[in-house]
Formats: structure tokens, sequence, C-alpha cells
């Protein structure tokens, strides 16, 4: 990766933040809101290790490798909730989950 | 170095290699940290390998954990354990980590001695509980002393998973799961936000050290000019801080979820959260981007007055005792804003004072739901307390207490620490924030003292329904709710009464804990 194509690589890490949050204010699917968050926490990381590589830091990569290993340890815990919640067979649909309001 | 994993580079490091191997004795400004952590991992085994009838050991477990964490804590602090950053500036043990500690550990520790007989009531006992609980406290607790980009991320996860999975607890409760995945996906959403901030931080100053970007941003090439990739930075990471203190316009979540959660966890989250997620956000913009305040102290006293105006304004209409105090807390975000909008040094006491009082008056106000919800179901209903002054007056009385500090009234922890906000926004001139500050205290006295007057009004006969400051109640819905309260057990009354003497402590000789305040120098990292 060359210094050139730096602003293409910022580009890319920004229109998929951009279409990560559209998906989560969009889809009414809890799976699919998760995925479009996991793609928005991508796209940090594909800055971050851009930004590393740009600044000739190392804290990029150390932070995009920790930024990861959360995101795996919340969807154990995404997913978990997710099956919890409609197993009693509700339909996978966040507009459903609206018994709090009052 | 012939390859990439060459005996030299393990020898010495090479230049361009930015990690330096901590030495052991940074561990002892990470001890607390360390011992609630150590603690958590000694619950789970503990709940693995003993029987159920052991397995009430474990509050108390938590509780020595707690309280060593909090001894140690003290420790450091009157110890004068040099605020340096430690672990090549990703962690510092100052004094204003250390404030935050106590009150993080205080609130846990009543949370913890307040779980057992809510726990038992509710049919919730599980080892679980009390693991995620202190994993919650650790990443509270590395959040509040986090002095790099990459710790406060993960001192942020570190904390909000755990409450995910604590929200719901119940799994037989629709409302806490559907509490439990509102939090998730807006949580994480947030977090998402949060890291791109930060990705573009770092990218514009090469640092993720909050003291290395504050030099940056003081000297280097940043110095005295308005970069918009950094300015786009600091908002993202605004938005995913204001998200997690729950200040209005990112509040969307806070009611829903303070309402399903069990009250017992919703009295941990509403207040440790928002101390440790304060610290956070003081630290960062008051110190780390103190520099670049011109740019950001508008937008940050704009969502401090959505704050304050929302919270308050929704208060008013709410049938939900939780979902009062949800968006009360809104409010009480949009008041210590006011205290990061004015920035350093006054604003930030002006702020740890709040918090401080906050964490009496909210964990009272919480404790005492807590202490009252009965078997069936959380004490969450204007039903339930219709009356409790002549059935259980000593907790009516200290539940008037905290409703009277929440809304700021004079001898209260709360009046001292809305005083010392709108004065030192008036200080620094701006005068708007404290007109907003007082007026939206006097429209949140009207909810307070709702709740107040239906405690002192007298229940009547079936068929008989009784008004109250615009609410009417039926006789037989009365009866019902009232019966599921309890009583709660004279340890239980004796805690809460701690916390109301800490409120009017707070209130009656504020210099007690502002001379502690006073002393405290934030350390950028």
């Amino acid at each position: 990766m060359s210094v050139h194509l730096f602003p293409g690589f910022i580009g890319l890490s920004a229109a998929m933040f951009a279409v990560g949050a559209v998906g989560v204010l969009l889809r009414r699917n809890p799976l699919v809101v998760f995925m479009a968050i996991e793609l928005m926490l991508n796209a940090a990381n594909l800055a971050l290790v851009t930004y590393g590589r740009f600044t000739h830091t190392m804290d990029g990569q150390v932070f995009a490798i920790v930024v990861i290993t959360v995101a795996a340890s919340e969807v154990v815990v995404g997913l978990a909730l997710i099956t919890g919640v409609f197993r009693r067979g509700r339909r996978l649909d966040l507009d459903d989950l609206s018994e709090l309001r009052r | 170095m012939t390859g990439p994993l060459g005996m030299a580079a393990l020898v010495a490091a090479p230049p361009w290699y930015p990690l330096h191997f901590a030495p052991a004795s940074n561990l002892v400004e990470f001890l607390p940290e360390l011992v609630v952590a150590a603690g958590m991992v000694a619950v789970l085994v503990t709940d693995l390998f003993v029987g159920p009838t052991h397995r009430r050991r474990l509050p108390l477990l938590t509780g020595l954990t707690l309280l060593a964490a909090l001894l140690i804590a003290v420790g450091e602090w009157v110890g004068h354990v040099p605020g340096r950053p430690v672990f090549d500036g990703a962690f510092a043990a100052d004094r204003f980590g250390l404030f935050a500690d106590f009150l993080i550990l205080l609130v846990a520790l009543a949370v913890t001695a307040l779980s057992p007989a809510y726990l038992q009531r509710r049919g919730l006992e599980s080892g679980e509980y009390y693991v995620l609980l202190l994993a919650a406290v650790t990443g509270m607790m590395v959040l509040s002393g986090a002095t790099s980009l990459i710790v406060v991320f993960l001192g942020i996860e570190l904390l909000s998973i755990p409450l995910y999975v604590l929200c719901a607890l119940n799994r037989d409760d629709a409302l806490g799961q559907e509490a439990a995945i509102k939090y998730l996906l807006l949580g994480g959403f947030a977090s998402a936000f949060l890291v791109y901030g930060m990705a573009l931080v770092y990218g514009e100053t090469g640092a993720t050290q909050l003291g290395r970007i504050h030099q940056v941003l003081l000297h280097g090439s940043l110095a005295g000019r308005t970069d918009p990739m950094l300015l786009a930075g600091i908002a993202l990471i605004g938005v995913g801080l204001s998200f997690k203190v729950s200040a209005a316009p990112f509040h969307w979540w806070t009611p829903d979820v303070y309402q399903g959660a069990p009250v017992l966890v919703t009295t941990f989250m509403s207040v440790a959260t928002k101390v440790a997620a304060f610290a956070a956000f003081l630290r960062i913009f008051s110190v780390t981007f103190g520099t670049a305040q011109s740019d950001w102290a508008v937008p940050v006293a704009l969502v401090a007055i959505a704050s304050m105006v929302f919270g308050n304004v929704v208060a008013l209409g709410q049938r939900s005792l939780k979902r009062m105090l949800a968006y009360s807390g809104i409010a009480q975000a949009g008041y210590v804003l006011i205290g990061v909008a004015v920035g350093q040094p006054d604003g930030t006491a002006a702020s740890l004072y709040y918090l401080a009082a906050y964490a009496a008056m909210n964990t009272g106000a919480f404790g005492i739901l807590t202490a009252l919800s009965g078997r069936g179901e959380d004490c969450d209903d204007y039903e339930g307390i219709l009356g409790l002054a002549r059935r259980q007056p000593l907790l009516a009385a200290l539940m008037a207490l905290f409703l009277l500090s929440l809304a700021g009234f004079p001898l209260t922890a709360g009046f001292f620490g809305k005083l010392f906000l709108f004065s030192a926004a008036i200080h620094d001139g701006e005068v708007p924030l404290a007109v907003w500050g007082v007026l939206t205290s006097a429209v949140s006295l009207f909810y307070y003292l709702r709740v107040i007057l239906t405690m002192f009004t007298e229940p009547g006969g079936a068929g008989e329904p009784v008004q109250v400051a615009g609410m009417t109640f039926e006789g037989g819905a009365v009866a019902r709710a009232q019966l599921a309260l309890v009583r709660p057990a004279l340890g239980t009354r004796a805690l809460l009464t701690l916390f109301a003497a800490a409120t009017l402590v707070l209130g009656l000789f504020p210099a007690l804990v502002d001379s502690l305040i006073q002393g405290i120098h934030v350390v950028a990292g």
C-alpha cells in the first residue's frame, strides 16, 4: 500500500461506515442490524490500520486487534440475547419489541 | 534483523517498536482494578465448585473484593501514589480517577448489599450475577483511569457487555429481554461512532495516548489551527460518550433499558456507569482536547441544555417510577455536562462534586425501589407507593429526601451540586447554561414532589378513587399494588439511611468533599 492510495482507503472506510449506519437505522431484523454494526466497527478498523501505516506507528494495528477482539465478545453476548428473546417463536423484527413504551 | 521474529527483536526492541514492556512496579497503580478482576475470577470458580447451600457466600466474597479494592484505592490516595501514567501512558492512577473509583466502589458495595434479598425474592439467585457485577466494576475502574484511546474503548466495552447480560438477568421476563436487546444494539451503534472518532483523532495526531495527543494539539503541527478531520473525530467521540452518559439526543435507550432491567441492575448502572463515563468525558474533553475547547464547548453546552429540557419535561408525563427516574437521569446528565462545557479547572471540580451527590441521592432513590420490590414484580407503579408514609414512614421520609436532593432543594447534596455547576458556568461567562439549569430545576420539582405527595396521601377504600397531583388512583388497583411491596430488613433500612446521611452531609458540609476535589489534578496521560 503506497501513500497515494491513502485517500482511497479512508474513503472506502468512510463509505463502509455510512452503509453500516444506514443499515442500523433502516433494517428491522436484529441480526442484520447487528451485522451493520459489525460493518461500522470494521470500517473503523480499516481507518485505524490505514492511519497506522500512514503515520508509521503501531498503535493503529494494536487498536484494530483490540476492536476485533471486543467485537467478537459482543457478538457472543448479542447472539445469545437475540436467541433468548426470539426462542419463543417471535418474529425476528425489532418493531415487535415495543412492549416497554407505555 | 534477519527475520520478523529474530532473536535480536526479543533482546532489545528496535527503535520503531512503540511498546515498552511495563516494569512490575506499574502493577501497583493498577492494583485496585486487578483486585476486582481477581475477585471476579474467584467468584466464578467458587460458584462452579460449591453447592447451592454455600452459594449465599458469594455476595460476601463480592463485597470483600470490593472492600479490598476500596481500601487499596484509599491507600493510593492517602499515600499519594504519583499520578504518573503507567503502561506507556495508557493508564493513570491519579486522584481524579481514584475519586471516580471511590464512587463506583461505594455504589457497587451498596448494590451488593441489596442483592441477596432482592434476588431471592425474585427467584434470580445465581453466581453469574456477581461475576458480571464485578466485571462491570472492573470496566468502570479501567475507564476512570484510562489515559489512552485504546484503554478508554476497552473500559467502555468491559463495562457495557456485562451490563447487557445483567439487563436480561430474568430470562422469563420479556421486558428485561427487550431492554437487553435495545441496550446491546444501540450500545454497539454508539461504540462504532466512538471507535471511528478515535480512529480519526489517531490519524490526525499519530498517537493514541491522551498525553501525546494533548502535546500534539499544544505544540505540534495542529497547534492553533482548526483541522476538520480532527473536529470530526472529536465530534464522533462526543457522540459515543454522550450515549454512555445518556445525554439527549443520544438517550433513546435509557427509559426502556432502565424500565425493563431488574431495578437492582438499574440502580447499579444508572449511577456507576454514569460516573465512569463522565470521568472519561471530563478527562478526554476538558484536558486532552482542552486546547480545542472553543470548538467543542458550544455543541457540548447544547447537548447539556437539550438533556436538561428534554429529561425534565418528559419526566412530567411518566406513570412508571423507573421511567420517571430514567428521564430524571437524562436531566441529571445534562447538569453534569455543564461542568464539561465550562472546562478546567472549575467545571471539572463542579462536575465531580455533582457526581458524588448524584451517587448518594440516585443510589438512594433506586435503592428504595429495590428494597420495596416484592416477589412478583418491581416496585414501579405510583399505586404501590400511595400512602407509603403511613405504612413505612422511614422509607417514605428517605425517599422524600433523595427526591428533594435530585430536585436541588437546599440542605441537600443536589443543592450544592447544582450551585457549584451554575456558579462555574456564570464565572466562565456561560450565563445561558445556568439560566436553563435553574429553569429546568424548577420544572423538575413538580414531578419529584408528585411522588412525595403520593407517598403522603392516604389511599381511599375500595371503589373510592383518590386524586393526587393530576393522577387518579382506583381503590382496588392500589390495594393490589401495595400487597406486592415488602418491608425491607433492618440492614437494608440502615444502608439506605447511610445514603441519606451522605446526601445530608454533602448538602450541609460541602467543604468536606470539596476540599478533596480541589486537590485533584487530572492527568492527561
